[in-house]
C-alpha cells in the first residue's frame, strides 16, 4: 500500500491520452494580466483585433491608432483602442509531502498526472506554465516557466523526477508553502493546487493563497484507502509525516463514525471553497486519470 | 453451600494468568502506518468523550473470558447445597397416588408435585446408587426394581397415574420397602405423600423411612352421598355435601337431571371439626328433592369457588334412577308373610312364588335371577343364585348333618361387619333368638356369616357361577323378622344374590368393576363410558364385567342381540371416600423404625442437590456472549444489510457520495 513510487520508470500519460489532451483548453473565469503579448484577453488594452473603447487623444499617443472616422463626425481627435492579448501564467503546486506518497493507485503519482495534464492543456494553447513542488525540502522545487507545445516535455521530465519527500524528513507545512508562493508568484493566473490536504492548517493555507487574485483549482486528491479504510481489529496507526501515533479499536461502528467524520470534513472544504470562489474538486485515486481529466474536470467547467 | 471437589478451583490460578497473559499478549496492537493521522485524531477526540465505556468495551472479550474461567472451574469443583433428601445409596420410593394426591393445592397436582421430589431424590442419588420405584394406592405397583439406570427410574416415575379408586393403604407397600431395606445396607425409604395414608403400625421399618409430605391446603368440599329413589311422587333424590376443610365455606351446587340443569342450591357448610375418636368430622349438608319419575341420571356438580378447591375429583357426584330395572324373585315354599313382605318393601323386585310341589324350572337364569327355597330343595335346583332358608337336606353345596337347639347367634370372627359380602351391613343379630336350627356342614366355597354354636347359621359364597346364601333356621323359629334387622339383613342379601338391582347396587366406587348378568341371547355388551366412548364388554358364564372404571361418572351398559337392544343398565362411579376428600395434609408420618424412631423422618437437611448442570448452561451461554462480542463487526454488518434492505438503500458508502459531487 504504501510502496513508493519509481518516478523514472513511469510514464505520466500515453501518447493517446495527450492527443486527447490537444483539443482541450483551458476555461477562464476572468481576465486576467499577463507579462507578455500572447493569446489570452487581459484586462488590458493592446493591439488585437477587437474593440475595446474610446480615449481623447493626448500628445505623445501613436497617431496610428486615431480613429478617422469618429474625427471626420466629431471634429475631435480619439485614439480607438483595442483589447490586449497577453499570455497567461498558470500555476501548477503539487503537493509533495509525505502523506501524499501513500495510497494504492498512489496519490502522489495521480496528483503529477493532474498537473501533467492540466499543464498540457495550457502549454497547448500558448500559455505559460510553471510547476512549484512544495513540501519536499525547505523551498521546494520550482520549474520557472515553459510556453508553448516545446515546452510539453520540460514540463513532463520535470514532473516525473519530482518525489515525494520521505518520511522522515521535516516536511514544510502546507501553510507555509502556500504563504511563500502568494508572495513569490509574479503573475497572478489559473493556479491548480494538488494536494490532500492533510493538514491542520488547510484553512490558512488556502486563505493565503486567495490573497492574490488566482484563479484556483483545487484538486482534492484522496486514496480509495482513505476514503473508505479496511480495517479490522486493534490497531496503532503511525502517521508518515510524524504526528502522533493512533490507537483505535477498528470495528464497523468506528469505521461509520470516521466516514461521516470524512465527508463533514470534505462538505467543510467544498463551503470553504465556494466562498471564496475556488474551484473544488474531489479526486479519488481509484478513478483513471484519463476518466478524470475528461470528464470530471470538463464537467467542473475547469478545462473545454 | 459445599463443595465436593474443592482442589478444581486450583484450576482458576492455573488458568486464570494464563488468559491474562494471553490477552496480554495479544494486546500489542498492530502497527499500520497511515497516510496521515490528521482524519483518524479528528475521530478519536469525538470517540474520547465517552472514554470510560470504551475502555470497557475494549477489556470486554477478557472479561467474558474470565467469567467463563470462572464459572467452568466452580462448576468442576461441584457446589452443592443440603436439602431435603436422602443420604443413602439404596432407595426404595413409594409414591402415593390415592385420590385425594389429585389436589391442586400444589401448584399442579400433588402428584405430580410428588414426582418432582421423587425425581429430585433419584438425582440426589451417589453413583452407582439404586432405586426403586413403589406406587402404592389402590394396587401396589412396582414400577423400577433396584436399577442403576436413572432414566428407567425417571420413566417409571413419569408413568404415575392417579387411582382414584383404590383408597390408601400403605401397608403392602412398606411390607415389600422393609423386605427390600433389609436386604441391602444404607438402604433408605422414602415416602412421598400427603400423609392420608393407613400404615399399619405392627411394622417396624428396618432401614431409614424419610417422609416427604406435598399439600398445602385441606379446603375441599365433596358430594359425599347422593343416591336416587323412588318413591310415591316419582323419584326422591338425595345429595349429600361435606366440607372437608376447617373454615365454613358456601358454594353453590347445580344439579342436573339428565344433562339438563335443574336447580341450583346454595350451599352453606361449617368447617370441619374434630370427632370424639380424634377423627374429623366434616360439615355436611343434606338436600333431599323430588324429581320425576323418567328422570334417569342425575348429577351433582359444585360450582369452582374463588378461593379454590383443592380436589377437583370429588367435585361432582352422579346417581343414576333404577325405576325401570326390575330384578325378578321366585319364591319356592309353603308361603311365608314375613319374607313376603320384606321383599315387598324393596321396590324393584318382581316376586313370584311357585308352590312346593314344583320340580321343573323352564325360566333362565337372566329371565329369574334369585330363586329362595324356604323350607324345600328340590330334586333339581333351579338356575341362578339361590337363598336357602332351613334347607330340610344335604345338597351338592352343604350336607345336612342334625340340628342345633337355641343357638346364640354372633357374627363369624372373619366377617365383622359383614365386610367380605356386605350381608351384615348395618345389621346386628346379637339379640335375635333362634329356636332351632339346622347344622350345616359347609363346603369349602362357603364363607360363614353369622355362627351360632359352632354351626354356621348364615353363610354365603359362590360356586358354579352362581352366589349361594343359607340360612340354617326357618323364620317362624326365631324371632329374626320381629327384628328392625330382618329387612335389611333380606335387602342386603338379595343385594348379594342379584348384584346390580337396586339403587345401592348401581352406585360404585372408581376402580370397582361393574357386574352385569347377561340375557343368554345377548351377543355383545357394550358400555358406555363417562367420556362418551363406546367399548364392548367380554361375557363370561352368564356375567359381563368391567373393571376399568377408574374414571369418575355416569356408565351405561347395553346388551345386544345382534343390534337389538335388550338390556340397558346404568351405573353410576362416584368418589365418595370420606378418607380421599379428606385432603388435609399431614406433617408427620408414624412408622417404627428398627433405629427406635418412631416417626418417619422429615425436613432433614441430609440431601446433596448438585447445581453444576446450571453453572455449566451459564457458562456455555456466556460463552455464546463472548462469541457475539467478538462477532458484533459481522453482526453490526448483517444488522446493516437488513436495515438497508428494509429502508431501500437510501444510505450510501461515502465514496460514492463524494465522487458524485465533484
Amino acid at each position: 500500500m504504501t510502496a513508493p513510487t519509481q518516478p523514472q520508470t513511469q510514464p505520466l500519460f500515453d501518447s493517446a491520452f495527450l492527443r486527447k489532451l490537444d483539443r482541450m483548453a483551458l476555461l477562464m473565469r476572468r481576465a486576467l494580466p499577463g507579462d507578455v503579448q500572447g493569446e489570452r484577453r487581459s484586462p488590458r488594452r493592446g493591439s488585437s483585433v477587437e474593440f475595446s473603447d474610446y480615449r481623447p487623444y493626448t500628445a505623445g499617443d501613436d497617431i496610428r491608432q486615431i480613429d478617422w472616422n469618429l474625427y471626420a463626425r466629431m471634429e475631435r481627435v480619439f485614439l480607438k483602442m483595442f483589447v490586449a492579448e497577453e499570455e497567461l501564467t498558470v500555476h501548477l503546486l503539487v503537493d509533495c509531502t509525505p502523506s501524499m506518497d501513500w495510497g494504492e493507485p498512489n496519490k502522489f503519482l495521480y496528483a503529477r498526472r493532474v498537473a501533467g495534464a492540466f499543464g498540457y492543456v495550457a502549454l497547448s494553447s500558448l500559455d505559460r506554465v510553471t510547476v512549484s513542488a512544495f513540501g519536499a525540502g525547505r523551498g521546494g522545487v520550482q520549474l520557472p516557466g515553459v510556453r508553448g507545445k516545446a515546452g510539453a516535455l520540460p514540463l513532463f521530465s520535470f514532473l516525473q523526477r519530482l518525489s515525494a519527500a520521505s518520511p522522515g524528513a521535516p516536511a514544510g507545512s502546507l501553510l507555509d508553502a502556500c504563504r511563500r508562493y502568494a508572495h513569490t508568484a509574479r503573475n497572478a493566473g489559473p493556479l491548480l493546487l494538488c494536494s490532500d490536504l492533510l493538514d491542520p492548517s488547510w484553512k490558512e493555507a488556502l486563505r493565503a493563497l486567495t490573497a492574490r487574485p488566482f484563479d484556483i483549482t483545487l484538486v482534492h486528491v484522496l486514496a480509495p484507502q482513505e476514503l473508505r479504510p479496511e480495517l479490522d481489529g486493534d490497531f496503532r496507526l503511525i502517521d508518515i509525516e510524524g504526528g502522533a501515533p493512533v490507537e483505535i479499536t477498528a470495528d464497523l461502528e468506528t469505521l461509520r463514525r470516521y466516514e461521516a467524520d470524512l465527508r463533514e470534513w470534505q462538505a467543510e472544504i467544498e463551503s470553504f471553497c465556494s466562498g471564496r470562489g475556488i474551484s473544488y474538486i474531489v479526486a479519488d485515486t481509484a478513478v483513471p486519470i484519463e476518466d478524470f481529466v475528461l470528464s470530471n474536470l470538463r464537467r467542473r467547467g475547469v478545462v473545454r | 453451600m459445599a463443595l465436593l471437589a474443592p482442589l478444581a478451583l486450583l484450576s482458576v490460578l492455573l488458568v486464570g494468568p494464563l488468559i491474562v497473559a494471553m490477552y496480554l499478549l495479544k494486546l500489542r496492537r498492530e502497527e499500520r502506518r497511515v497516510s496521515s493521522t490528521f482524519l483518524w485524531r479528528r475521530m478519536v477526540r469525538d470517540v474520547e468523550a465517552n472514554a470510560p465505556w470504551q475502555r470497557l468495551r475494549r477489556n470486554w472479550l477478557l472479561l467474558l473470558q474470565l467469567l467463563l474461567m470462572l464459572l467452568l472451574a466452580i462448576a468442576l469443583a461441584r457446589p452443592f447445597f443440603l436439602t431435603e433428601g436422602i443420604a443413602g445409596r439404596n432407595l426404595i420410593i413409594i409414591v402415593d397416588r390415592s385420590a385425594s394426591m389429585g389436589a391442586t393445592d400444589a401448584g399442579t397436582t400433588r402428584l405430580e408435585a410428588a414426582k418432582r421430589q421423587a425425581r429430585q431424590l433419584v438425582e440426589q442419588l451417589p453413583d452407582g446408587g439404586r432405586a426403586t420405584v413403589i406406587a402404592a394406592g389402590g394396587q401396589m405397583e412396582v414400577l423400577a426394581a433396584s436399577t442403576t439406570d436413572q432414566r428407567q427410574v425417571n420413566a417409571a416415575i413419569d408413568g404415575i397415574e392417579l387411582r382414584p379408586g383404590g383408597g390408601s393403604d400403605l401397608a403392602p407397600a412398606l411390607a415389600l420397602a422393609a423386605a427390600l431395606s433389609s436386604r441391602e445396607a444404607e438402604s433408605e425409604v422414602a415416602i412421598i405423600s400427603d400423609g392420608n395414608v393407613e400404615v399399619p403400625q405392627d411394622l417396624t421399618m428396618p432401614a431409614t423411612v424419610r417422609y416427604f409430605p406435598i399439600g398445602e391446603r385441606d379446603g375441599n368440599v365433596a358430594i359425599s352421598a347422593m343416591a336416587l329413589q323412588p318413591s310415591p311422587a316419582g323419584q326422591t333424590l338425595f345429595i349429600q355435601a361435606a366440607n372437608y376443610g376447617s373454615a365454613p365455606v358456601t358454594r353453590r351446587m347445580d344439579v342436573y337431571l339428565d344433562g339438563s340443569l335443574f336447580s341450583a342450591y346454595d350451599l352453606s357448610l361449617p368447617g370441619a371439626v374434630p370427632g370424639a375418636a380424634g377423627e374429623k368430622r366434616a360439615g355436611e349438608q343434606a338436600i333431599i328433592v323430588d324429581v320425576p319419575a323418567q328422570v334417569r341420571v342425575a348429577e351433582a356438580r359444585l360450582v369452582e369457588d374463588p378461593q379454590g378447591d383443592a380436589l377437583p375429583l370429588d367435585d361432582r357426584g352422579w346417581a343414576v334412577g333404577a325405576a325401570d330395572e326390575r330384578t325378578a324373585v321366585r319364591i319356592v315354599g309353603p308361603g311365608n308373610r314375613f319374607l313376603e313382605t320384606a321383599l315387598s318393601l324393596l321396590s324393584s323386585l318382581d316376586v313370584t312364588t311357585v308352590p312346593t310341589t314344583t320340580f321343573t324350572f323352564p325360566e333362565t337364569a337372566a329371565e329369574v335371577p334369585v330363586t329362595i327355597l324356604d323350607g324345600v330343595v328340590p330334586p333339581v335346583l333351579p338356575p341362578g343364585n339361590l337363598l336357602f332358608i332351613n334347607p330340610p337336606r344335604s345338597t351338592e353345596y352343604f350336607s345336612v348333618t342334625g340340628q342345633v337347639e337355641f343357638p346364640a347367634l354372633r357374627p363369624a370372627p372373619a366377617d365383622i361387619g359383614g365386610q367380605a359380602s356386605g350381608l351384615l351391613r348395618n345389621v346386628s343379630v346379637s339379640d335375635v333368638s333362634v329356636l332351632r336350627a339346622a347344622r350345616i356342614t359347609p363346603g369349602a366355597w362357603a364363607r360363614v356369616v353369622v355362627e351360632g354354636n359352632g354351626a354356621p347359621m348364615l353363610m354365603a359364597g359362590e360356586r358354579d357361577g352362581r352366589r349361594i346364601v343359607v340360612l340354617a333356621f326357618a323364620l317362624q323359629n326365631s324371632d329374626l323378622p320381629l327384628q328392625v334387622a330382618f329387612p335389611l339383613l333380606i335387602s342386603n342379601i338379595v343385594g348379594y344374590l342379584a348384584p346390580g338391582s337396586g339403587a345401592e347396587a348401581s352406585q360404585l366406587q372408581p376402580d370397582q368393576p361393574l357386574v352385569v348378568s347377561v340375557d343368554p341371547t345377548a351377543t355383545e355388551v357394550r358400555v358406555t363410558r363417562p367420556d362418551g366412548r363406546v367399548e364392548p364388554v367380554p361375557i363370561q358364564s352368564g356375567q359381563a364385567v368391567y373393571a376399568d372404571t377408574s374414571a369418575v361418572g355416569p356408565y351405561i351398559v347395553e346388551q345386544y342381540n345382534g343390534e337389538t337392544l335388550i338390556g340397558r343398565r346404568r351405573f353410576a362411579v362416584n368418589l365418595f371416600a370420606p378418607a380421599e376428600s379428606n385432603i388435609e395434609p399431614q406433617a408427620d408420618l408414624s412408622i417404627p423404625q428398627a433405629s427406635g424412631l418412631q416417626q418417619a423422618v422429615t425436613r432433614e437437611q441430609v440431601g446433596r442437590q448438585e447445581f453444576w448442570r446450571w453453572l455449566a448452561a451459564l457458562a456455555l451461554t456466556v460463552l455464546i456472549i463472548e462469541w457475539l462480542v467478538y462477532q458484533r463487526n459481522g453482526i453490526a454488518f448483517l444488522r446493516d444489510r437488513l436495515r438497508r434492505q428494509w429502508g431501500g438503500g437510501r444510505q450510501q458508502g461515502p465514496g460514492a457520495g463524494s465522487l458524485r459531487r465533484s
